[in-house]
């Protein structure tokens, strides 16, 4: 029991990431390789405004949450936009945000130096419970809510509000939402703003679960991520879900009966097996992509 | 005369090196039918297109009620009411029936519920499908809500691209008489069509489009009664 839910609690933040990740990648059909660095960069931010400007760690994960949003707005400004109309611009892309991901993590370590950062202590509070005979924290039940959360809020954003539907509408035909009055540079806008805020939120919440921040756990958690939303189905938030609580489960359970050295092993041929299985990814659906 | 509530000047679009539209000028007066006719790739389309601007004229002047909108991007010009049905449709298959018609509202920053309602009153067919994937609809069908989805803007111009290419006799006829019915309730419309003769007989005032310039303007009814131009621009009757 306890494993399970140790596997839940890191696999809900698995998912938060590989759902901003997917978020972009469902509406423009591109990749972008610096959503790692802004999980680490707002994981680094968070600490500083829990130790430097003296925030609880709650107060502090909104602040993120539109430092993030900014992120992503530049993001999408600098590494995409001005790709756009370039036939190779999906390839493009995925270089431009790898080369803005390599300068802000430059940026990280100009800023915060090498060394690997915690919060200070007392900033976590020792509440835990008892469940089902597991130990659980108070920390973790808050880092579950809060990813669970945002999942709903923004699986309801993209099915059922306006802003949701002009996101759907850009991603099908970006011809005919334009036709239909929607200004589609701001509608991407606003999904790298939002998937970036997801990222962010994910990198505070990886760096309370563990109490740590380095410069290259984006990098660490960026294959975990690819493999999440290939495995839950390119674009499906549902999917990503899923894909994060599989392999957060697996990394925990073959730590558990296996061995440490077999995690990523067991994880990620787990994730092999699926494919196998189900090319398209869990809840994607089959698609042909046009050259 | 009252002034025209759209001209064109000496329209000129370009895809790189090609010249598409050479020196193109129309106007529609309020409430009228103008038809731009042509063989495909006479221009028709890239000169609707750089109206609606999706696409950035090279030279030219464009006015919409007096305003210069020549250099407006299309996203600001739905709003204003100039509404564009596109060439192919171009319907959103994965989203529902309903939200593509929602999706109508958009700049007016609501869903239209209202106008959601008044065009299912107007297309049955549309409310019987509205949960559906748009993509499940006929073509027929997928023309009638593209229509209504571009009536919910609340346009005082309909640009219509092909509106009834790749449709069955029978589904024409009920697409002219949707687009008559709109110019009556006073909704200027300028329809591009191969389907000359057809469009012609709905239109006030025609152009003829050859390589990308207008050789033949005037009223409709001359432009049909005209042997030269029947024979050289219109070819045989359809029978549509």
């Amino acid at each position: 029991m306890q494993q399970l839910l140790n596997g839940i609690f890191i696999g809900s933040i698995y998912a938060l990431f590989a759902i901003g990740f997917t978020l972009v990648f469902g509406i423009l059909d591109r990749l972008n390789l610096a959503h790692p660095a802004v999980f680490a960069a707002s994981a680094f931010v968070g600490i500083e405004l829990v130790e430097r400007g003296g925030l609880s760690l709650w107060a502090a994960l909104p602040i993120v949450f539109v430092f993030g949003a900014l992120l992503g707005l530049v993001i999408e400004r600098v590494a995409f936009r001005p790709l756009k109309g370039r036939a190779d611009a999906h390839f493009a892309g995925l270089i431009s945000s790898i080369a803005l991901a390599g300068m802000l993590v430059a940026l990280l370590q100009w800023r915060y130096g090498p060394d690997t950062r915690r919060f200070p202590p007392g900033s976590f509070p020792d509440t835990r419970f008892e469940f089902a005979g597991a130990q659980v924290t108070l920390v973790q039940v808050v880092i579950l809510a809060i990813s669970l959360a945002l999942m709903v809020g923004l699986t309801y954003m993209v099915t059922r509000t306006r802003l949701g539907r002009g996101m759907r509408a850009v991603a099908e035909n970006p011809t005919a939402a334009r036709v239909l009055g929607v200004d589609v540079d701001r509608v991407t806008a606003v999904t790298f703003a939002i998937s970036s805020a997801l990222g962010a939120v994910a990198g505070v919440l990886f760096a309370i679960n563990v109490n740590t921040a380095q410069l290259g756990m984006g990098s660490a958690i960026e294959l975990k991520g690819l493999a999440v939303i290939i495995v839950g189905g390119m674009g499906s938030l549902p999917g990503a879900l899923i894909g994060g609580l599989l392999l957060g489960l697996a990394e925990v359970f073959a730590v558990q009966y296996i061995g440490s050295s077999w995690r990523d092993v067991i994880a990620f041929g787990l994730l092999f097996v699926i494919l196998l299985l189900r090319p398209q990814g869990l809840l994607g659906a089959r698609k042909v992509r046009e050259v | 005369m009252s002034d025209p509530i759209l001209t064109v000047e000496a329209l000129r679009v370009t895809y790189g090196r090609v010249e598409a539209v050479r020196d193109v000028s129309f106007r529609a007066q309020q409430g009228s039918l103008v038809t731009l006719v042509g063989a495909n790739g006479a221009g028709k389309s890239s000169v609707i297109n750089a109206v609606s601007g999706m696409l950035r004229p090279a030279g030219g002047r464009i006015t919409f009620e007096g305003q210069d909108i020549t250099r407006t991007p299309a996203h600001k010009l739905v709003g204003r009411g100039l509404v564009q049905v596109p060439e192919g449709r171009q319907i959103l298959a994965t989203l529902t029936v309903e939200e593509n018609l929602q999706m109508g509202g958009w700049h007016s920053g609501t869903d239209g519920a209202r106008s959601v309602d008044a065009m299912y009153d107007r297309f049955p067919v549309l409310a019987d499908r509205r949960s559906l994937p748009a993509g499940a609809l006929s073509g027929g069908e997928q023309q009638m809500l593209a229509i209504a989805r571009a009536l919910i803007a609340g346009p005082k111009v309909m640009l219509m691209d092909e509106p009834s290419m790749g449709l069955a006799p029978k589904i024409v006829a009920e697409v002219f008489r949707v687009i008559e019915e709109i110019r009556a309730s006073g909704t200027t419309v300028v329809l591009v069509e191969q389907n000359a003769r057809r469009a012609l007989r709905a239109a006030d005032h025609g152009y003829v489009l050859q390589s990308g310039e207008v050789v033949h303007s005037g009223p409709a009814g001359e432009l049909l009664a005209d042997e030269r131009v029947v024979q050289a621009y219109l070819g045989v009757e359809s029978g549509s």
